[in-house]
């Protein structure tokens, strides 16, 4: 029996106290010619220990990336979350609450996401963030149609946007559907052999409403190139930068390298890959920006006693006010998860950031170290500077090594043949805070045995 | 008040971590010279216990579903099973990755088929992709499959979305995004579809109607097959706006009323908990005719053969299905918000065939809530100033409905925001308040079927008695909550949008 309804069974008393009879009365205004002749055909309820008896049995049946050396990240990451920070951010009054239309009695997570919004602009060097986006390929894809609504009228590229040709495909498909309807075009900034973006391509796109690159990029090249961007591109361009929001403990944020929209994945800081949702993306920007950005924002105010209080701001933006005019048409976004983001931020402070950073650092320095090693196995990028992944090129095709290494018991990164054709000889290997040394040691045991047994 | 920055722990205070697996400097000096920070950002230094007790003095100031009755319209606030919350830590979900082989996640596609045929089935279209992650989102993608759709037709020139001026506002917002250019139809007398604005609409340019049914105002759309022929007539395609879907799951479906395509909020009906304002999750459902357009890709199954791996042991193997190339592509970059699916996964498992029950509950409440309301006794009524009036006459509602303040606020001046704030001083969450924006001082009231007979009694009592106060202890409410009313107007014009005291100035 169903277990969820407090009215169960009370149905009768109810009903007469409306003068009805049946339930089936407060039904009868939808018409004879549309109803349900058949009940559903759905399974029989059951208990709350047969669905965790279920849920246990088949996703057991699944294998986590705890299981066993895992070297596929790919823009997610394998991060550990502490364990307050899902145990605080379930407590029921953050859990079960819903969007603060209703600042008195929602303080709380007012004001934790006024500190998330201080701690992500801390973060990537910019003033403003909003309270999240879906993630990094929707906030990527709304900060390219923020700033062609900021900077369309003064462009002489008018509409036109250049996006690194680095961008992997999933992402670029959620930029296009996002940019079609508002007549967008994209353009492709190039990057050379060694993995850097080209500054010729990027002389080129002077003139146009925005150029969106990432740094690291989606193979884990950390390019100081991109430091030069902005004097290229100049005042009317905005660049927005694509984040590893973990890298940002030892690499300059590009708030302080003249981004005027910071994007990126929030997910390494808050909550586990979570087969890729819900996670949570960033979405920071200059002041410029504030009156065209999507997303919900918190400001801080006093209430008719003078005591500190918060509330949403600048609704006006919004699509439940704005309606078609809305700058987004994000409403549900993904508070609870920058809210575990906000608590795993706070506990790991500025020295635990870096840490962090420093530790996948190093376990990208011991791959690449171990990967050179290998006679068989090379660098594709050899000469560019790394940070989280690493693409390498196999002797075979990628499917093939990964394939053997998943049979013994090691998940080996991403097949490159699946983002672009002419790499399905690459796999990105991606680490995190947890890999070890003898996780890199059995994939490249791993990869050499297979490059010899071929 | 405590502050998360006024935690200033010596440096490297916190959370410990262990070191990195290779020395410090040479981690460093992996990063090029030219690009590494020059100083860290200024988070905030503290202890594990400083931070459990800071987050929870935050919630003890949030009010949630689980402090108390949260009549909130449209947005479906009902309880949320804990055993959801349990099942999304495991392993088998919470540490898995989108990229990993099919044979890593047999388990995951599995949940994520039923939930598609199932979601198929209780709306009565023939697809379903998991992949929107909000409401918002299911309608931009379903819209965007219209575009393809007509412009895989030769009809590319369609370019006008009607919608009813009762619509959620992420309607027109969503269909804006795809570039559509908006008419706005405004209701029939007594808030229902007028039949005759809508023919007056319709045209050569239509390219869909987005309708929500039963409507913002609680009433189902009795002549919804005739404005399906209207528009689809006129050529132009049928979007069902799943927010209220949970009031008809099982009694019809908007494949009967005549949708092509349909998003579902799983955070509402199948209660995904609501977070302050997310995660949700909008899949979307289309008819045959547009499959070959959604979001790619969706899971599918074949029996399983003896060249497989180990299934999940009911003699089906599960795999990823290309959609094809004539599919929008992605709308997000992964899967969607599996977390959302899999606790929308246990939520029906609860109910099974009978989830028809859930919807019988939600329509219960709502009527028996707004009789409670709108039938006072006597002596009760005797204390009333002034009653308010439906938001749209009507003999039933669905599982929502809205009253009108405006005569309270003629007689007295005292606003449907004034009686939602003072309903905060009860120790309730306000009604939506203002919206649908075609019902002046609008409250919108929707109590979910998880509401017990004595809650709703006792919100009816109260609600009563904030009828019957001194306007002025209305006006200034609410008295009892962490703050008083808060300076809106002060918040938008200063924008103090981070905290001062870290020093954004370098």
């Amino acid at each position: 029996m169903v277990d969820q309804l407090p009215n169960l069974g009370r149905e009768s008393e109810m009903l007469e106290i409306m003068g009805l009879s049946s339930i089936d009365d407060l039904f009868s205004n939808i018409p004879e010619g549309i109803r349900r002749s058949d009940p559903l055909p759905l399974p029989e309820p059951q208990t709350e220990e047969e669905i965790w008896a279920d849920a246990q049995r088949i996703l057991g049946k699944n294998v986590s990336l705890d299981d066993r050396p895992s070297f596929l990240s790919a823009g997610l990451s394998r991060n550990f979350v502490p364990s307050v920070v899902s145990m605080l951010a379930t407590r029921g009054e953050f859990l079960t609450s819903y969007t603060p239309y209703q600042p008195e009695v929602s303080q709380g997570m007012l004001q934790a996401m006024w500190e998330f919004q201080t701690m992500i602009s801390e973060l990537v060097g910019l003033p403003i963030s909003n309270v999240s986006m879906y993630d990094a390929s929707t906030a990527a894809a709304e900060a390219i149609t923020c700033a062609v609504r900021v900077n369309n009228r003064k462009a002489s590229k008018k509409d036109v946007v250049f996006v690194s040709s680095l961008v992997p495909p999933h992402r670029m498909s959620v930029i296009r559907n996002y940019t079609e309807g508002a007549g967008i075009e994209i353009r492709t900034i190039e990057h050379d052999d060694s993995g850097k973006v080209s500054l010729n391509s990027v002389a080129s796109a002077s003139g146009c409403c925005a150029v969106y690159v990432e740094q690291p990029n989606s193979l884990g090249i950390v390019d100081t190139g991109l430091l030069e961007i902005k004097s290229i591109i100049g005042e009317d361009t905005s660049l927005i930068v694509g984040i590893d929001a973990v890298s940002l403990g030892i690499i300059e944020p590009p708030g302080k390298w003249g981004a005027d929209i910071v994007v990126g994945e929030g997910q390494p800081f808050g909550i586990g890959p979570t087969f890729g949702g819900p996670i949570y993306g960033i979405f920071a920007c200059s002041e410029n920006y504030l009156r065209q950005m999507p997303g919900r924002i918190v400001g801080q105010s006093w209430d008719s006693d003078g005591k500190l209080a918060f509330t949403l701001t600048l609704s006006t933006r919004e699509q439940h006010i704005r309606r078609h005019r809305a700058t987004s048409n994000i409403c549900s976004n993904e508070t609870l998860i920058a809210l575990m983001g906000a608590i795993h931020m706070s506990l790991l402070g500025p020295e635990g950031l870096e840490r962090l950073s420093l530790r996948i650092a190093a376990a990208t320095e011991s791959t690449r170290r171990a990967i050179t090693r290998i006679d068989s196995v090379e660098l594709a990028y050899p000469d560019s500077s790394h940070f989280r992944e690493l693409a390498i090129r196999v002797p075979g095709k990628a499917s093939n090594a990964l394939q053997y290494l998943d049979s013994i018991g090691v998940i080996g990164g991403l097949d490159l043949g699946t983002w672009w054709d002419g790499m399905s000889d690459c796999i990105l290997l991606g680490v995190d805070e947890r890999t070890s040394e003898s996780d890199i040691e059995e994939l490249t045991s791993g990869l050499s045995r297979w490059s010899e047994g071929r | 008040m405590s502050d998360i920055f006024s935690f200033k722990g010596a440096s490297g205070a916190g959370w410990s971590q262990p070191g990195p697996i290779l020395g410090e400097s040479e981690a460093r000096n992996s990063i090029p010279e030219g690009i590494v920070r020059s100083s860290l950002p200024d988070w905030p230094r503290a202890s594990e216990p400083e931070i459990v007790r800071h987050y929870t003095w935050l919630s003890n100031r949030n009010f949630g579903i689980d402090s108390g009755f949260y009549p909130l319209g449209s947005c479906t606030m009902k309880h949320n099973p804990r055993l959801n919350e349990r099942i999304v830590q495991l392993p088998g979900i919470d540490r898995i990755h989108p990229l990993q082989p099919e044979s890593h996640i047999q388990g995951l596609l599995c949940i994520f088929f039923e939930m598609q045929e199932m979601l198929a089935e209780c709306s009565g279209m023939d697809s379903v992709t998991l992949q929107p992650v909000a409401g918002a989102q299911g309608e931009f993608a379903a819209i965007r499959c219209i575009q393809e759709y007509h412009r895989s037709n030769g009809e590319g020139h369609r370019d006008k979305v009607i919608v009813p001026d009762s619509a959620h506002g992420t309607n027109p917002a969503s269909a804006s995004m795809c570039g559509y250019d908006i008419i706005e139809i405004p209701s029939a007398e007594g808030g229902r579809l007028d039949l005759d604005a809508l023919r007056a609409a319709v045209g050569d340019d239509t390219a869909a109607m987005m309708v929500t049914n039963p409507s913002t105002l609680g009433l189902f759309e009795v002549e919804i097959t005739e404005a399906a022929s209207i528009v689809h007539e006129a050529g132009g395609q049928m979007y069902y706006d799943g927010a209220n879907f949970n009031a008809i799951l099982g009694k019809t479906d908007p494949g009967l009323m005549g949708f092509d395509a349909v998003h579902y909020n799983l955070h509402k009906t199948f209660s995904q908990p609501h977070g302050g304002g997310g995660p949700g999750s909008g899949p979307i459902g289309v008819r045959a005719h547009l499959s070959r357009f959604l979001p790619t890709p969706v899971a599918a199954r074949r029996e399983i053969s003896t060249d497989d791996a180990e299934g999940i042991g009911d003699g089906f193997w599960y795999f990823w299905q290309d959609v094809g190339s004539d599919s929008i592509g992605k709308v997000q970059q992964w899967h969607g918000n599996a977390g959302a699916v899999v606790r929308a996964w246990a939520f029906y498992r609860r109910y099974g065939k009978e989830l028809e029950l859930m919807s019988e509950h939600a329509v219960l409440n709502s009527n028996y809530l707004r009789h409670l309301i709108m039938n006072p006794d006597a002596e009760t009524s005797g204390r009333i100033h002034c009653m308010p009036s439906e938001g749209a006459e009507a003999d039933f509602v669905m599982h929502e409905f809205t009253l009108s303040m405006a005569p309270l606020k003629e007689l007295n001046g005292v606003t449907g925001k004034d009686v939602a704030k003072r309903l905060l001083d009860y120790g309730y969450m306000s009604p939506t308040l203002y919206f649908p924006q075609i019902v002046p001082e609008c409250l919108m009231i929707e109590p979910t079927e998880t509401e017990s007979k004595e809650v709703l009694d006792k919100f009816a009592t109260d609600f009563h008695a904030v009828l019957s106060e001194d306007p002025e202890t209305v006006i200034s409410a609410p008295h009892t909550t962490p703050v008083k009313r808060v300076d809106e107007v002060w918040a938008a014009r200063k924008l103090v949008l981070r905290h001062p005291g870290t020093g954004f100035e370098d």
